[in-house]
């Protein structure tokens, strides 16, 4: 299997408005201003714009698996990654995979997001059932 | 106020290894698989006419289970996750997700902490989804 590659993902303040409302979290009694949601609030603890919610690129990828592998790698399969650089609104995200070890029944993937600069920013491992691979 | 007062404050002081969350209930819906594939920009028939769930569409459980124990302590970095899938979530299933805390740590002046939780059929008990989430606590904007 040669590496797999998603379509591009612009993760914008538009999108990111989208992904929240997609999530279901705590009743809050006040709308939260801090770096995921402002840009004043971003900008004051030193980046250059709002960062979008790690779960956000985490999910991206866990749909890019399904995408590739079909509906049984959520009978069996698995995803572990870390977030290792920030994702700043307006990035462009692509999601990789490329297998690392064919079992006899699973297939074992490294997977990771880069952004519009070829960084990574989130890096990971993925089984997927073998009789899907 | 009064339902802060059932609960504990979010600080590391109350963030124990083996401390139990939830459960919660709640039924699975179409109109959050949808928005939930809008937000990632998914297109896969497997959840917009399907309507199984998006494989993560429910990570964010572990702030519910929080919140059925603790209140402040907002924010977090949440780091590291991790889901194992066991069968796909359907819109119209009801479930149950429960969770423990399984590892603290304090770290170069930091405290982490991992919740594990799972989420199972409401009537048969089927295992869905196993998760859980490395995330830093922080306790009134600054890092505990």
């Amino acid at each position: 299997m040669s590496e797999l590659v998603s379509k591009p993902f612009l993760l914008d303040a538009d999108a990111a408005k989208a992904y929240e409302a997609g999530v279901e979290g705590p009743p809050r009694r006040t709308p939260r201003v801090n770096i995921h949601t402002d840009d004043a609030a971003a900008r004051k603890a030193g980046f250059r714009a709002p960062i979008a919610g790690g779960e956000q690129t985490y999910a991206v990828m866990a749909n890019f698996i399904v995408d590739s592998f079909g509906l049984d790698f959520l009978r069996g399969g698995r995803l572990e990654a870390a977030l290792v650089k920030p994702v700043f609104y307006g990035d462009t995200l692509t999601m990789h995979a490329r297998a690392i070890e064919h079992g006899d029944r699973r297939l074992q993937l490294e997977v990771w997001a880069e952004n519009q600069l070829g960084e990574r920013v989130l890096i990971g491992t993925a089984r997927v059932p073998k009789q899907i691979a | 106020m009064a339902d802060q007062e059932k609960r504990a404050l979010m600080c590391p002081d109350n963030v124990h290894q083996g401390l139990k969350l939830g459960p919660i209930f709640y039924v699975v819906k179409a109109e959050q698989i949808d928005a939930f594939a809008r937000g990632t920009s998914s297109t896969n028939p497997l959840f917009t006419k399907d309507h199984i769930a998006p494989p993560t569409m429910r990570l964010q459980d572990y702030a519910l289970l929080i919140a059925t124990h603790f209140y402040g302590g907002s924010g977090g970095v949440h780091a590291k996750h991790w889901n194992e899938f066991h069968a796909p979530m359907r819109a119209g299933q009801t479930v149950k997700t429960e969770g423990r805390i399984t590892r603290t740590e304090r770290k170069r002046g930091k405290f982490y902490f991992e919740l594990e939780y799972e989420t199972r059929d409401a009537s048969t008990d089927e295992l869905l989804v196993r998760q859980a989430i490395t995330s830093v606590l922080l306790v009134e904007g600054k890092i505990a």
